[in-house]
């Protein structure tokens, strides 16, 4: 390297950091501080829009500007009194946890079976959910998907949206749990079998336990996409008191009139906290797995 | 419990009378009668080649395809059928009300020509490529790995926190974050202006096409990040210290040692994120499309003219090139991703 | 306890792939008997085969004199070691050993006491209680074989059961499962890929290559007389010496050199044969002096054994093996006699590599 630099004013000098190797050139002084910046610079353009979402709720006076805030609690009552707000919660609960038992019951059933019986045209299969699974999305399907279901009646029913979130959400689900069930050594099912048990009882005493936790991280993945999906609900429900969260937090800001910002703010907090207590659940408890297609 | 018998799943195999049909009350398990010449004939089918090295529980491929059913039900009703009829939908002049609501006529190829010659349309094209180019392939690629090339050898609450933010940004739900942009980029009372000093500046319709790209880099750099530190993660150290051991400098380590690694990467990553960048309907939520239609990305078009305004038809033709779009993405990926393997 | 019997047992995959191959053996009760052979010689297809978790395509399967091939394997009345041991991950240990008799339908009191003998009886019983990730690998393997000691069976399949063992734990398992089998008395079919493992544990070895059995016998028949080269190769942790030579008379010829020709195959070949003179390192003597009806060459490699030294000489082309007892390895570059023991050389037959003048011995009578 270059001649040292007994220059900076660091504490290599006193040779008591162990952490920082030697000492460092001008130009490694420079690329610090570039560092620093750099991460300063990062950190505040990723942090800035976030911090009202934290200071707001709680600020006696709410407004767009970002402020340090008088502490208050009042701004929840505009919440409990709309009288959509807490309901669109709710509809954001049916429509998540529905979607999530229907894409991990049958992705499950799916997974498993293609994972370990040779169906006929099964390769083709995987290779034809995966493509469609990348290209056939909700916004490049809206419009036949809004034909269909207003045909079908289903205009309006929460039950019609589970079925088109699910339907989207199958393949990627199918493709992740069956690389899951792919990593299980086929041994314990053969180790069930010589000892005897029925296909029922290896499905139940030995596979569901087993792949419990991919069964999880399914769910968690679809709940968590659904929670924030707003063009499915947004074009198939039509009244106010079905709509979830994501659906009812855009007609707040885009009413007539100007803004409820108390009622705004504290939504967007109460509708944020899940998302973010399940992402620290899931990477608590297996690890952030990394899927290609995580978020869809 | 429930008596069902692996064998009997494999040698009914053959017969084809339905999923149901193993299922039976236990008359299949004991094959009392059995004689060896049967055995003898079982044993040489021709089944067991298939079913023998996988089906660990026996499934057997009746049942197990009863298993594949329900899921592949519903993936064909809603989302193979869809894409599938956008075909139809597109060469007629369906509507959601008038006359041509009942009774929708067969218009030909007349909505592709109109899309073609529209201005409108072509400017959501042109728009669209603009957004991905600027906010994917540029913002989010680069940022993304800068990010995680920097941040690989920082340990502790710095990292923790980098990372913490710009993951956040990335799950929150789309409405929220949009909102937390209109409020940023606000007029009159916006935080931006405040510490730019640029009171009264409106962000999103002086440059309202810059404002969501910078909002989809923000958005969805954490995926780009997260991809390049796995993929940096998996360089062998002993090439970096082999690097360090004849003098590389940073450049030349991330040139002729990283990158050579993370070159198939950087290729899938920017696929994927055009991908879905392309079909990105958030900006929706801070602009509609607006003003004047300089943030009307394809899926915001689609909204607005087939949705909002009932042409069914012609949205079906605009949503059907926009399907093609993305077949040709995700091939060009389904490609990369079987030569890697 | 059962008698195994193969009869033109065959396993054909897909693409006409003959992973066991018109195969005839027969396991006589109570015997500890070993599949040994290079990986993809069809052993551990073999076992899953006699396991029912791979169909026969032709042949048989009797166990106890009765036919099985058409069974489930849970009908077969045996238990299996997996090499993974296959332990079910959100099982207690107990819990686990009593998989079988819970499937069995047996009550829940019969199964844990079922189940703490045979833990007591692998020393488990502090252990009854943990998950099986939180046992060594030592443990783990003894949980397994508790689980298929649990269930009583006829018949036990080890599936490289030693294989993921530290080799030192591996040595001590040797012993402990040979006890343990003897004890039992069950008829046990276990698959290794180091015969080191089968020479120290079985009654008797089948050796396998592509299929087929190439050799069925005693540790000790199958060390001493190999009956083709593929064995002579596979068995020994020194290989043997295969040396390509023609007969003339009562000499093989050898690279130039000459080397007598056993008695006891003299009338089994022709002058002018080609052979392979077979001579395990162990069974030469070196000499670093001058010794008539010897090889002679020039010592290149000198490996030490520990009580004795592995020493390579090499003459035109030609390697050697031979060991060396302590104290009189040789220096590099010295030269060296190599003289044979009588009635420990093995002539193959050139072209096919079978043993020559052996009386073929019974390889598949019990």
């Amino acid at each position: 390297m270059t001649t040292v630099a007994a220059k900076p004013g660091t504490k290599s000098e006193t040779g008591r950091v162990p952490a920082s190797p030697p000492m460092m050139t001008p130009r490694q002084v420079v690329g610090r501080i570039g560092f620093y910046t750099l991460i300063a610079f990062v950190t505040a353009f990723f942090a800035l829009p976030m911090l009202w979402l934290l200071s707001t709720p709680f600020d006696d006076t709410p407004t767009l500007a970002l402020s340090v805030p008088d502490l208050t609690l009042n701004n929840f009552r505009d919440l409990l009194d709309n009288q959509y707000a807490l309901g669109s919660l709710v509809n954001s609960i049916l429509l998540s946890v529905g979607t999530a038992l229907l894409v991990v019951a049958f992705a499950a059933l799916a997974a498993y079976s293609l994972s370990r019986v040779k169906i006929p045209g099964r390769d083709m299969l995987l290779y034809a959910l995966l493509l469609l699974s990348s290209i056939v999305t909700g916004t490049a399907a809206m419009v036949p998907i809004f034909l269909m279901m207003f045909e079908l009646g289903l205009i309006d029913s929460r039950i019609g949206v589970i079925l088109v979130l699910s339907g989207g959400l199958l393949p990627a689900a199918i493709f992740i749990l069956k690389d899951f069930v792919d990593t299980i050594p086929k041994s314990y099912e053969e180790s069930a079998r010589v000892f005897g048990a029925s296909s029922f009882q290896i499905l139940r005493h030995i596979v569901v336990p087993v792949i419990r936790p991919g069964l999880a991280t399914i769910g968690v993945w679809t709940v968590v996409n659904v929670w924030g999906n707003f063009l499915v609900p947004f074009i198939l429900l039509r009244s106010t008191d079905k709509q979830p969260a994501a659906v009812l937090m855009r007609t707040f800001y885009t009413e007539g009139g100007s803004p409820n910002l108390a009622l705004i703010s504290t939504f967007s907090l109460l509708y944020s906290i899940p998302v973010v207590v399940m992402y620290l659940f899931v990477n608590r408890k297996y690890g952030f797995r990394f899927h290609g297609g995580i978020k869809s | 419990m429930a008596q069902t018998t692996s064998p009997a799943t494999e040698a009914g195999a053959g017969c084809p009378d339905g999923p149901g049909g193993p299922d039976g009350p236990g008359g299949v398990d004991g094959p009392g009668g059995v004689d060896g010449a049967d055995n003898a004939a079982r044993s040489t089918a021709r089944d067991p080649a298939d079913s023998g090295e996988t089906d660990v529980v026996g499934l057997g491929k009746w049942r197990a395809s009863a298993f594949v059913a329900p899921a592949l039900v519903l993936v064909a009703i809603f989302l193979v059928f869809p894409a599938l009829w956008t075909l139809y939908i597109g060469i007629t002049n369906y509507r959601l009300t008038g006359i041509a609501a009942r009774v929708p006529e067969f218009v030909g190829f007349d909505n592709y020509v109109r899309a073609v010659g529209d201005a409108n349309f072509l400017n959501s094209l042109y728009l669209t490529l603009i957004f991905v180019l600027f906010s994917a392939v540029i913002g989010q690629n680069g940022l993304g790995f800068a990010l995680a090339w920097r941040l690989q050898d920082v340990r502790g609450w710095v990292r923790r926190l980098v990372e913490s933010l710009v993951l956040l940004a990335w799950i929150l739900p789309s409405s929220i974050v949009a909102f937390l942009w209109i409020a940023l980029l606000d007029r009159d009372s916006g935080t931006l202006n405040a510490l730019l000093g640029t009171p009264g500046l409106a962000w999103l319709i002086e440059y309202p096409m810059v404002s969501i790209i910078i909002f989809n880099i923000w958005r969805g750099t954490a995926f780009s990040m997260l991809l390049y530190s796995a993929a940096l993660a998996s360089v062998p150290p002993s090439q970096l210290e082999t690097a360090t051991l004849v003098g590389a400098s940073r450049w030349q380590t991330l040139r002729d040692v990283i990158f050579p690694h993370v070159r198939g990467h950087v290729l899938t990553n920017t696929l994927l994120i055009s991908l879905w960048t392309f079909n990105d309907f958030t900006p929706f939520l801070i602009t509609a499309g607006g003003p004047d239609g300089r943030t009307e990305t394809l899926p915001v078009y689609i909204y607005n003219t087939a949705i909002t305004g009932g042409q069914m038809g012609y949205g079906a033709a605009v949503s059907l090139i926009m399907l093609l779009i993305n077949l040709v993405i995700a091939i060009f990926y389904l490609r990369l991703l079987r030569e890697r393997r | 306890m059962a008698e195994i019997e193969l009869v033109g047992l065959s396993k054909v995959y897909p693409g006409d792939v003959r992973a066991v191959d018109s195969l005839d053996l027969t396991i006589p009760d109570h015997e500890f008997f070993a599949l040994l052979g290079p990986s993809g010689c069809g052993k551990t297809t073999l076992l899953r085969t006699i396991a029912g978790l791979e169909a026969a395509t032709e042949g048989q399967v009797r166990i106890g004199g009765e036919d099985v091939t058409a069974l489930p394997p849970g009908k077969r009345d045996l238990a299996m070691v997996f090499q993974d041991y296959a332990l079910f991950p959100h099982m207690t240990v107990v819990d686990n050993i009593a998989y079988p008799l819970r499937v069995k339908g047996k009550p829940k009191d019969e199964r844990r006491e079922a189940a703490s003998a045979a833990g007591d009886e692998l020393s488990l019983s502090g252990l009854m209680e943990r998950r099986p990730a939180e046992l060594s690998g030592g443990q783990q393997q003894r949980v397994a074989l508790a689980r298929a000691v649990a269930c009583r069976p006829r018949v036990f399949l080890f599936d490289e059961p030693l294989s993921n063992l530290d080799a030192r734990l591996r040595l001590e398992a040797r012993s402990f499962l040979k006890k343990l089998q003897k004890e039992l008395g069950v008829t046990t079919v276990f698959v290794t890929h180091d015969q080191a493992e089968a020479l120290a544990m079985a009654d008797r070895i089948a050796v396998m290559d592509k299929g087929k059995i190439r050799q069925v016998g005693t540790p000790k028949e199958v060390f001493q007389r190999p009956v083709n080269t593929f064995v002579a190769n596979f068995i020994g942790s020194t290989p043997m010496n295969l040396l390509p030579g023609v007969v003339s008379g009562d000499v093989v010829q050898i690279a130039g050199q000459e080397l007598p020709l056993p008695a006891d195959v003299r009338d089994a070949v022709s002058a002018g044969q080609e052979v392979v003179f077979g001579a395990r390192p162990e069974y030469l003597v070196f000499s670093p002096s001058s010794v008539p009806e010897s090889l002679q060459g020039e010592v290149t490699v000198v490996e030490n054994l520990g009580t004795a030294a592995l020493v390579t000489l090499e003459a035109e082309g030609l390697s050697v093996a031979v060991t060396v007892p302590e104290g009189a390895e040789p220096e590099l570059g010295d030269k060296g006699w190599v003289t044979t023991t009588p009635g420990r050389v093995l002539i193959y037959d050139g072209a096919d590599g079978e043993l020559v003048g052996s009386r073929v011995p019974a390889a598949t009578a019990a």
